[in-house]
């Protein structure tokens, strides 16, 4: 609690970047971790992707087992899932059936847990459908990244828009890895729930990156070292990574307790679970992951270089809370001048 | 607190309020995607590459056949070469693929009786006209039964060779027929068929429909009763036959395209099959020339001998697209279908006779029904979430911030009440739905927009804390953390053309409702956040910021 009082007042002024060292180890093995659990195990692509059909059945009172043998009449394989919550349900997929087993299963399976045919969903995807989705979102993918790193350039720098996107990668794989390690069904609200977390990271990581801007202006003149002016802009809007990480994560935590335990709508759990991970990974890259790789990347400047060296050699490595008074001073007097009152105007 | 800000507030707040309110007395609402209200959704796909008209055709006739078992609001769009047709409502997959996917069959079924269907009195004639048929249907096997057998012996004899038609002018035959008092001049009716090669006699008495219905039964009609009760007159409905309902072989009550007039039909005489081509020509007027296949004059010389001076039904799915009186009891191998078309009718009409129904052969790509009781369940859960969400946000915002925190949440409203009227707008003139897909969207870009207060909020703070006076920190803040707010918004933004772009189905949805979400976040941000924190900073905490969160002790430094 004290942590949270003391960014509530400012007052912090912690060494993110010396802290990010120990941390980013582990991000790079979480990182290798997904990726081997990618090339290994594979994505558990759904129907959508792959085609078959899959029913959603209300459970009522009938078991797994009950669901099997109906599905075994029927000449079937298939893979039953139940999903708890509210109301219990059966997600049972094949992989292939004829239109007519296909409403037959369906009044089979209505039969065996009682209830109509109407209270059963069905989806069914050809094979060729899922293979256009997947190049679509393929080239989106692409797109997404040339055109933002472009905007993050032109806008900033191309050393922040590597390291933004980089951060982005990172959180993307992280996500995709767990789906992968897990082999948790990927549906198309997967793919929203990705594509929600690589805005979102993207988005803070801007954020951030706008006051390491803004700071690295003041510090122009100061001799702060390229670290410190990073590691200052972190403490200033660490409050705001935190209350936006809540702000944004408590809406998706309500759609994960009350769709999960409460009504036990199927759809929602899907990517709640996703989000509420992808949000916090998303602060946290911005931060732990974009932050320091910039500060790497700025590092082969020979201005930033030169004051590292310099202030190594004098041995003069302050705090982080020295370099913030010395940026305050420089950053008062230029980015909040007493402004003049626009003339003839009330105030 | 300079009068353009409270203008801004004023103005936004009035307009807000007066575009929802007019929403709700327009009855707009938003319009909920199969996902939250259960239905069927099918996506179509060509077999083979086809050009965007053809599909939107096949558009048009798909939408026809929806209208016709009375979906509501049935979403049927194109997305580059795919339709995907989405029915709410509507539980049965296999019955809506059928109707969907299928080519239809195109029949001509003689005309028995002709109504006006806005006319309640004939209406009544109508039912009794039934009645009494289905009564001498009961009684004795019923010329339906033969007509069949003999069109099905006509098409198996033997093809004779038919003249080439091309020498022949078609433009011989001007189109003589007025329309019969009783009904509005329209496509269906009368059309007038005539052989290629001869001018039929350009005499042919205006018949009126009624009598020609009469005439050509045995049924007497009592035209004469003296009063009818019209409120107690029945719904066209009743007396239509269903689509699904449609038995080839039997009489049937059909109504015309535009639904103006309905048709007592006999058992079907031909089929489609008889037809090789047709295509929409001008001479003066618009015009449908149609090509028989060999086997199929014949067919088509015995339905016009056995027709010959009465109207002839064409129909397809349960629709009749015209009724042309038959002027010859001779064709050889090609007729003209005359009558006051538009153009656009002339080619409608040829499409449906050259294909029966759809102009491309589609496939079905994915079939998913959607419980509406689960897809209910996902809505309610989805929106209990949202609100609760929404209030822990609240609760939080007010006890990091708390006067600002209020803002904060005044501001969520306003861009929520925007949003919404957005959504309804979409779902009302554009027929877009809102889905599950959709309200992710939306719950993320509440996660923006908060966002976008907590930075211009910790921007304030930090200004005070370093001994600024809380009414100009919140001036001298705003255009830094404005600069903020938009360089990430736009980020966002982009992120989201590109998607809505390039992909398809929920990603898209989802695209499009956090794109419109973060536009209206940079809106909102500009001409409510700002005035709002302005005018709260200079009331109620010029000399209190702790009011805004700020702890006291600091401020001092």
């Amino acid at each position: 609690m004290s942590l949270l009082r003391t960014l509530y007042r400012g007052e912090n002024h912690f060494d993110f970047i010396e802290g990010s060292r120990k941390v980013l180890m582990a991000s790079a093995v979480i990182v290798l971790i997904s990726i081997i659990a990618l090339l290994g195990r594979g994505l558990n692509l759904g129907i959508e992707f792959e085609g078959g059909v899959v029913w959603e059945v209300p459970a009522g009172e009938a078991s797994e087992d009950d669901i099997r043998s109906t599905l075994t009449e029927f000449g079937l394989e298939g893979r039953i899932q139940k999903v708890t919550g509210g109301t219990d349900v059966f997600r049972v997929r094949a992989e292939s059936a004829t239109i007519a087993q296909q409403d037959d299963l369906t009044a089979a399976l209505a039969e065996t847990v009682g209830v109509t045919v109407n209270d059963i969903s069905r989806s069914e995807v050809g094979p060729s459908w899922g293979k256009e989705i997947t190049d679509k979102a393929r080239t989106a993918l692409i797109w997404f990244f040339i055109l933002l790193a472009l905007y993050i350039t032109f806008r900033f720098e191309w050393k922040m828009a590597a390291a933004a996107l980089i951060a982005v990668a990172h959180d993307i794989l992280i996500s995709v890895g767990v789906y992968a390690l897990f082999q948790f069904e990927v549906t198309p609200a997967t793919v929203i729930a990705f594509l929600t977390i690589m805005g979102y990271s993207l988005y803070d990581t801007i954020v951030v990156f706008d006051r390491v801007k803004e700071t690295s202006r003041a510090a122009e003149k100061a001799r702060t070292r390229y670290t410190d002016v990073v590691n200052v802009s972190l403490n200033q809007v660490a409050m705001r990574s935190v209350n936006t990480s809540i702000t944004s994560g408590l809406p998706v935590l309500s759609m994960l307790v009350i769709g999960r335990f409460v009504l036990g709508a199927v759809a929602l759990q899907e990517f709640a679970v996703a989000l509420l991970v992808g949000i916090l990974a998303g602060t946290y890259s911005s931060i732990f992951v974009a932050a320091p790789i910039l500060v790497a990347l700025k590092l082969r400047e020979p201005e930033w270089a030169r004051r590292r060296e310099l202030a190594r050699k004098s041995g003069e490595v302050g705090s982080v809370a020295e370099a913030a008074t010395t940026l305050a001073a420089g950053s008062y007097s230029r980015t909040a001048p007493p402004r003049p009152r626009k003339k003839g105007k009330k105030r | 607190m300079r009068r353009s800000d409270i203008a801004s507030l004023v103005i936004t707040v009035a307009l807000t309020a007066a575009a929802v309110f007019g929403a709700l007395l327009a009855g707009w609402g938003p319009v909920l995607g199969l996902d939250l209200r259960g239905g069927v959704a099918v996506v179509l796909e060509p077999t083979e590459p086809t050009d965007t008209d053809s599909l939107d055709q096949a558009i048009e006739i798909i939408r026809n056949r929806v209208d016709a078992i009375g979906v509501a609001e049935p979403d049927i769009t194109r997305q580059d070469q795919n339709i995907v047709v989405q029915l709410p409502g509507v539980d049965d997959a296999q019955r809506a693929l059928e109707l969907v996917g299928q080519t239809a069959e195109l029949r001509f079924r003689p005309v028995i009786a002709t109504f006006n269907s806005n006319d309640a009195q004939q209406r009544f004639q109508a039912q009794t006209f039934l009645e009494a048929l289905n009564a001498s249907q009961a009684s004795t096997t019923t010329v339906p039964a033969t007509a069949t057998t003999e069109a099905t012996a006509a098409e198996t004899t033997e093809p004779e060779t038919t003249e080439p038609e091309t020498t022949e002018p078609e433009t011989s035959t001007p189109d003589s027929t007025t329309a019969p008092p009783t009904t509005t001049p329209d496509t269906t009716t009368p059309d007038t068929t005539t052989p290629d090669t001869t001018t039929p006699d350009t005499t042919t008495p205006d018949e009126s429909a009624e009598t020609t219905a009469a005439d050509s039964t045995t049924t007497t009609v009592p035209v004469t009763t003296t009063t009818f009760d019209v409120s107690t007159a029945p719904d066209l409905e009743e007396l239509l036959t269903q689509p699904d309902m449609e038995d080839p072989d039997a009489v049937v009550a059909l109504a015309s395209l535009d639904g103006t007039q309905f048709f007592l039909l006999g058992a079907t005489e031909a089929t489609g099959e008889i037809i090789s081509t047709a295509s929409a020509s001008f001479n003066g007027q618009w015009i449908v020339p149609v090509d028989f296949t060999s086997s199929g004059s014949d067919t088509f010389n015995e339905l016009a001998a056995r027709n010959f001076g009465q109207q002839v039904a064409i129909t397809v799915d349960g629709v009749v697209y015209s009724a042309p009186t038959i002027q010859a009891a001779e064709f050889d191998g090609a007729a003209t279908i005359s009558g006051q078309f538009t153009e656009e009718e002339a080619k409608d009409l040829a499409l449906v006779l050259r294909f029966g129904a759809l102009p491309v052969e589609l496939e079905p790509q994915t079939v998913q029904s959607i419980s509406a009781t689960l897809g209910q369940d996902a809505l309610e859960a989805g929106i209990i979430a949202g609100l609760v969400g929404l209030l822990l946000v609240a609760i939080y915002m007010i006890a990091m911030y708390r006067l600002l925190g209020v803002v904060a949440m005044l501001s969520l409203v306003v861009s929520g009440a925007m949003l919404w009227f957005i959504i309804a707008w979409l779902g009302e003139w554009q027929g877009l739905a809102l889905t599950l897909a959709g309200a992710t969207g939306i719950v993320l870009s509440i996660g923006v927009a908060v966002d976008s207060n907590i930075v211009y909020y910790e921007s304030i703070k930090e200004q005070v804390r370093r001994g600024r006076a809380v009414r100009s920190a919140a001036d001298a803040s705003f255009p830094g953390a404005f600069s903020t707010i938009v360089k990430a918004d736009l980020a966002s933004i982009i992120g989201a053309a590109i998607l809505y772009t390039l992909t398809v189905g929920a990603v898209k949805g989802f695209a499009l409702y956090l794109g419109i979400a973060t536009l209206l976040d940079l809106l909102v941000s500009y001409v409510f956040m700002r005035p709002l924190v302005v005018l709260v900073t200079r009331k109620f905490a010029a000399d209190a910021p702790s009011r805004l969160g700020v702890v006291r002790e600091e401020v001092a430094s």
